[in-house]
């Protein structure tokens, strides 16, 4: 099951070399890389539940250390009885927990028969897509905190929902949805049966007292499913006609009336057709559309909740010296908070001790972990991967970059873009000019054929329902920016996902966009006088001088892997560092520490000089590094035939060095805020369509001159970003992305306008000349909706499909 | 044909006690995790944990 010998047979991490820990499984010995992953898998495997390995398609979460407490953490919570979930009867409670670890139906079956063999426990239901467990259970029988120790005794860690209420309300409306689609489908089923013995009739001949008594019994079953699941037609037709508008469920509240009361008065005169059938169909398969709908809705709003779930119930509070666990709720700004390694920060803030490295791949989509050093900003969710640190308080808890992002999502959902409100006004006309042609068709049909008039008006009430229209842009632009957070980007406006296809021209600042602001070595220079001496010989000994140093300049050497087992005696110096390797002595730092007799002319960020005790022998050039997939980013984009052009407040000769090695022509330098402007603003005058992308902090102004702005703050600055996008993470890569992204959004919106414009122009014609019969309407009308959905979620699907295993929680399937 | 007159009305109540079990089933959850049930058949549960209480729960604790 493992993919090498030396990865965790439990979480599929490295095993580090120290650790020689391992469990037994079927006579096998697998190794497993740390007392937390060995507990877990050896309770699985004591518990007869070793099938659990073999079918699951994910790795598991490996167990943090605070794990271990967890029964005595969540002690506080037993006597807090409103903790307990919604009570049932008999004192029973229904619980709901968000646990994070769930990736397979495997888990599920391991969660499930761990939890519902415990007295006390009734039932466990397990959702894999959103992370919910739902627990039957008697408290007095089980304390809560006995349930939190089980699920993280087999490596599943528990939270209490922050949003448990809302969840539920989702499930209820979820469930609604469902009774009435049921509803309908078994009530369409029976009266097709009926319809098909008087079509029958018709064609055949039938005696009058079976049709009537078929007849009758097609009332029967017809009205409550009229009035259980056609309910919310009338309702919704309702609503919007109380606010003078013509919604596009006035139609079908309409067609779905004169349907049933034609039958109605058809069947009590008893000449002419009954149309029941009909009725239903056409309710049953709007049910469809509209559950189809929902439940994409829902998948879109649990990916933005997704974010909410990652900030830890507790945080450990520093105050005189003393430590104490407080509700992470409970955080006020400048409160001193300590986190352990492998604890997820509980609050935005300032680190105030140690460094360490932090993982926000669940905020940035990036999975490589950043490294955080005193007065670096940590951000509530993201998760401390290496040292204890203290941190300060900075913001409130709605302050918080995630509560922001939460809150940027529901915003985007809520903003309706140009093309959303256009074809809602649309929609609009469309309605009453349905409404005109069936008054048409009934005029005509009136004059020539009494016996078509109703069937005719009906079929075109019924084919132009224009809920495919309606539904074209906000659907697929719904799938689209989901598609996008789970990539690590926000779109705050979806409009500017329309506005992508028409940008000619992009303008970049460099500090902090092109570049990242930390230090790289763009040359290195070895000393030719100096034998045994290469290029990779020294940047090795640099590296490992400067493999525990703290100092910025030390990240330039970051990225080259060394054995620190071979450096000794390292000593900091204020202008260098110096220490052994090997037998020979050397010293790294400026010119003055290294004793090295020039005079020292920097360009970029400096120079570093590398000595042993008879002279020096390399010198390295630090500039400031291109942010992660800059250069292919960029020609990239040159491809699409745009424009790039640099726009910077940097000198001359630090923003020529970016566009010379991301290989973009234009730059302009020493720019302020105010040249910038007038320079998008000229660009703009002659024609081109503008995407500016800048840091989002201190370029906000010149970003809302163009067209389309994007930034790439990274998740720490994101509370203060003012743009349509918002890149959380610190690749460019993802500016390529969002344009691939608005294109494909504009070709399925322009597909199921396309679409929806089509059929019912091509359908209406035929409906008023009487040739299409009701029940073929209301099966065209509905498949055409149900398409734009399908082709919609299209969008989402295929982005899914591409990163699933990067950023698992985001994931929803 | 007559017998239609005892079969439809008989099915019409079949169908009301359909509707009733499909509500009742919706409403207790029945239909909210369409997923992991399909795996039940291949993760039968032949051996159940062996019962457990505080002191045993963590069985690896001293290590």
């Amino acid at each position: 099951m493992t993919e090498n010998s030396r990865s965790c047979f439990h979480c599929g991490e490295p095993v580090p070399s120290a650790c020689d820990l391992s469990v037994e499984i079927e006579g096998q010995l697998e190794p497993v890389c740390c007392s937390g992953c060995e507990a877990v898998a050896k309770l699985i495997l004591q518990s007869g539940q070793s099938r659990y390995y073999q079918f699951r398609t994910e790795k598991a979460l490996k167990p943090a250390e605070e794990d271990a407490d967890i029964e005595a953490a969540w002690g506080r919570y037993d006597e807090r009885f409103s903790l307990w979930g919604s009570p049932l009867k008999n004192g029973r409670y229904e619980l709901l927990l968000q646990v994070e670890g769930i990736r397979c139906a495997a888990c599920a079956w391991l969660i499930r028969s761990q939890l519902e063999a415990r007295e006390g426990i009734d039932q466990v239901q397990v959702d894999v897509a959103t992370g919910f467990v739902r627990i039957n259970w008697q408290p007095d029988k089980l304390k809560l905190s006995r349930v939190a120790a089980i699920l993280a005794g087999v490596g599943y860690r528990p939270h209490l929902p922050l949003s448990g209420a809302e969840a539920m309300g989702r499930q209820h409306e979820r469930r609604d949805a469902l009774k009435r689609l049921g509803v309908a489908g078994l009530g369409m089923m029976q009266v097709m049966m009926y319809a098909a013995g008087l079509y029958a009739g018709d064609a055949l001949g039938i005696s009058e007292g079976p049709e009537r008594f078929l007849q009758w019994i097609s009332l029967i079953v017809t009205t409550p499913v009229l009035i259980y699941s056609g309910r919310v037609f009338y309702s919704s037709a309702w609503r919007s006609l109380s606010h003078r508008r013509v919604g596009m469920d006035v139609p079908v509240a309409l067609a779905i009336s004169i349907a049933f009361i034609m039958s109605c008065i058809n069947f009590l005169t008893g000449n002419g057709h009954v149309y029941f059938d009909s009725v239903v169909m056409f309710i049953f398969f709007l049910s469809l559309g509209r559950y189809a709908e929902l439940v994409i809705r829902h998948q879109n709003l649990q990916t933005g909740l997704a974010l909410a779930r990652l900030l830890p119930e507790w945080a450990e509070l520093l105050r005189d010296g003393e430590s104490e666990q407080v509700l992470a709720a409970d955080l006020r700004i400048t409160d001193q908070v300590r986190v352990r390694a492998g604890q997820t920060f509980p609050a935005d803030g300032l680190l105030i001790r140690g460094s360490t490295e932090v993982d926000e791949a669940l905020l940035t989509g990036e999975s490589r972990p950043v490294e955080k050093h005193i007065g670096d900003v940590v951000i509530a969710g993201s998760i401390n991967r290496t040292q204890t640190v203290e941190v300060e308080v900075s913001r409130d808890p709605d302050d918080f970059t995630v509560s922001v992002m939460g809150r940027m999502l529901l915003k985007s959902q809520t903003h309706r873009s140009r093309y959303t409100r256009l074809s809602e006004r649309y929609a609009g006309w469309f309605v009453a000019i349905v409404l005109i042609v069936a008054s048409l068709t009934a005029l005509w049909w009136l004059n020539h054929d009494m016996a078509m008039l109703f069937p005719a008006t009906l079929a075109v009430l019924v084919i132009s329902c224009p809920c495919a229209l309606s539904l074209a842009t906000p659907a697929a632009i719904a799938s689209s920016s989901r598609a996008l957070l789970e990539q690590g980007v926000l779109l705050t406006r979806s409009a500017a996902l329309e506005v992508l296809g028409s940008i000619d021209t992009i303008v970049f600042d460099k500090t902090g966009t092109l570049t990242s602001g930390s230090p790289s070595i763009v040359n290195t220079v070895v000393n030719p006088s100096r034998e045994g001496f290469d290029a990779d010989t020294v940047l090795r000994i640099a590296a490992l001088l400067e493999v525990d140093s703290s100092h910025p300049v030390s990240r330039a050497f970051a990225d080259i892997t060394v054995d620190r087992d071979l450096v000794t005696g390292i000593v900091n110096h204020e202008n260098g560092v110096e220490g052994r390797v090997g037998q020979d002595r050397f010293r790294l730092g400026n010119a003055a520490f290294t004793e090295v007799n020039v005079i020292d002319f920097s360009g970029g960020l400096g120079r570093l000089w590398l000595a042993d005790e008879t002279g020096w022998i390399a010198r390295f050039d630090l500039d400031d590094g291109l942010r992660d997939s800059a250069i292919e980013t960029m020609s990239a984009l040159q491809e699409r035939g745009l424009e790039l052009i640099i726009l910077s407040g940097d000198h001359e000769q630090a923003v020529a060095s970016a566009a010379k090695r991301t290989g973009i022509k234009t730059w302009l330098s020493e720019q302020t805020p105010g040249m910038k402007m007038d320079y998008l603003e000229s660009l703009q005058a002659e024609g081109k369509t503008v995407l500016m992308v800048g840091d989002g902090v201190n370029d906000a102004p010149v970003l809302s001159v163009a067209n389309v702005s994007m930034t790439v703050s990274g998740a720490s600055e994101l509370a203060n970003s003012t743009a349509d996008f918002i890149m959380t993470g610190m690749s460019l890569i993802n500016i390529k992305n969002i344009l691939e992204s608005g294109d494909m959004t504009r070709s399925v919106i322009s597909q199921n306008l396309l679409w929806a414009l089509t059929y019912n122009l091509l359908a209406v014609p035929f409906a008023a000349a009487g040739l299409i019969v009701p029940w073929m309407a209301a099966l065209g009308m509905s498949l055409s909706s149900l398409l734009v959905v399908l082709n919609s979620g299209r969008l989402a699907r295929r982005r899914v499909a591409k990163k699933p295993q990067i950023q698992p929680r985001l994931v929803t399937q | 044909m007559s017998i239609l007159y005892v079969l439809i009305p008989l099915a019409v109540m079949l169908l009301a006690l359909a509707v009733w079990a499909l509500l009742w089933a919706i409403k207790n959850g029945q239909f909210d995790d369409l997923e992991t049930h399909g795996w039940s058949v291949v993760l039968d549960d032949d051996q159940k944990p062996p019962p457990m209480d505080d002191t045993e729960d963590k069985p690896n604790k001293e290590e």
